[in-house]
């Protein structure tokens, strides 16, 4: 059915903020913050393979030496495995840098939460960054996957 | 003859009779109690959504324009992971993850072998027929579910772990960004259908009576049936809280009472096609149709046991408290 002009002029806006919110398991705005951007560099002190999402730890170094304990979101460990991801791919101890947007919860206990956007190792070696065939998971219905 | 005489030999006639093997026309295969064999692991994971974009006119597409749209989703997926070095930026639309994390399917649908613009294949127009009314029903539902974190009550399905997001649990059984997995398995009287996310099963009841109307399933309940070789599933008794499914790539409100009946046609070893028609006259306006390809997928299928660390829903409600102080 073609919908009136005054239904789409309401429909849209809101059309939009539920696409937008929807994106994954969880509604990311709700969340996340998305005026908070953060960059972190630092240790991974432990990896969560766990349902709904994955969470890697890190201690995050800071200007004046000492750490702050965050953890970063990542994906749903489902994917992660299709994708030829295990518990061993990133060993406790690697170097990563992180960028992502704070959690609206900005209490920091036990950890400072964030959510994983980009993950990458230090050097441009990329961890967790999909696209340009870099280990973006197949979905088998390419001939050329097989 | 000598033992490596032997294998020679033995290799050499394995080798004819795998090809010959190899060579044979595939046919349906039945299980011993005669019902044709479904089961295994499938995927309907594609990058064609449920409704036809408003670019596209034909449900059919021709080669260069399924080209066009595969080739849009990978320059999207670029585009999400290139940008520039440095600090992020705030406030916008700053995107949630790059693509490493997701799992949209890489190609247009294709319904035996046919390049398609939606997965609705009636109205011809490729939409859902909503009446006037339950378009702006929809909307406020959709505006109350996603603006509400009093409690986890409030929150969609997908958070709370009762369901995976969108209509990925169906029925209809429709893509999503990620793990859109199925398992099969058949037994006599039954075939269970389970949905990697959440891990839920659909326990298909071959002739079954339907269970008793104040019983709502998540999933709904599903009574099959054998037409020739194809699975017919009628499908009711919703429970109420799924009558709002929302994803990316489909947006769809049904009710307890909707109707829906699929139809599964394995075609070859590695497709099934999957047929489905919505019915509810308080919703549409007409019975809608779609269409989608069912392939085999490599397993196993990992539990996807949403509770065991579901921080989001926490942070979503410390969150809410965390604005409601401050502001």
């Amino acid at each position: 059915m073609r919908k009136t002009t005054a239904v789409i002029a309401l429909a849209l806006p809101l059309a939009l903020i539920v696409c937008w919110r929807a994106a994954a398991h969880h509604a990311f705005s709700a969340e996340f913050d998305k005026e908070a951007p953060v960059t972190l560099k630092g240790k991974v002190t432990k990896i969560e393979w766990i349902n709904p999402h994955a969470w890697i730890h890190l201690a995050a170094e800071q200007p004046d030496g000492t750490t702050v304990a965050w953890m970063v979101e990542g994906g749903t460990p489902n994917t992660l495995l299709r994708a030829g991801i295990n518990r061993n791919s990133l060993p406790i101890g690697s170097e990563i840098n992180v960028r992502g947007y704070q959690a609206k919860n900005k209490s920091c206990e036990p950890a400072c939460k964030a959510n994983g956007r980009d993950i990458t190792l230090p050097g441009g070696g990329k961890a967790f960054m999909g696209s340009s065939g870099t280990g973006a998971p197949k979905d088998g219905s390419d001939p050329r996957d097989r | 003859m000598t033992h490596t005489m032997t294998k020679c030999v033995l290799f050499f006639i394995a080798s004819i009779m795998a090809s010959w093997a190899h060579s044979e026309p595939w046919s349906l295969q039945h299980l011993p109690w005669g019902d044709p064999d479904f089961q295994g692991i499938w995927t309907t994971a594609t990058v064609t959504t449920l409704e036809r974009p408003d670019e596209l006119s034909e449900l059919v597409l021709t080669p260069a324009q399924a080209l066009a749209v595969e080739q849009g989703m990978e320059d999207l997926q670029e585009a999400i992971d290139n940008i520039a070095d440095g600090d992020l930026q705030a406030g916008g639309d700053v995107g949630g993850y790059n693509s490493f994390w997701m799992d949209p399917g890489t190609r247009a649908l294709r319904v035996r072998g046919e390049p398609r613009s939606s997965i609705i294949v009636h109205p011809e127009d490729g939409e859902i027929p909503y009446t006037i009314k339950s378009q702006l029903r929809f909307y406020w539902n959709a505006y109350k579910m996603l603006s509400r974190e009093n409690n986890p009550e409030e929150r969609p399905e997908g958070e709370r772990c009762t369901v995976g997001f969108g209509s990925t649990g169906g029925p209809p059984m429709l893509p999503v960004l990620y793990n859109n997995n199925y398992q099969f398995v058949q037994s006599p009287g039954h075939v269970g259908i389970l949905v990697e996310m959440n891990h839920n099963v659909r326990n298909v009841r071959l002739g079954g009576e339907p269970l008793p109307p104040q019983i709502k399933p998540w999933l709904g309940d599903s009574i099959g049936r054998w037409d020739g070789d194809t699975l017919v599933v009628e499908t009711t008794q919703f429970h109420p809280q799924q009558f709002m499914r929302l994803a990316i790539k489909h947006q769809v409100m049904m009710g307890s009472d909707t109707r829906v009946t699929e139809r599964f046609s394995r075609i070859s070893e590695s497709e099934i096609v999957y047929e489905f028609t919505v019915s509810d006259p308080e919703l549409y306006t007409e019975d809608w149709r779609g269409e989608l390809t069912l392939r085999r997928s490599a397993g196993p299928i990992y539990e996807y046991a949403c509770h065991e660390g579901n921080y989001a829903l926490p942070n979503i409600l410390e969150g809410a408290r965390q604005k409601e102080r401050e502001d």
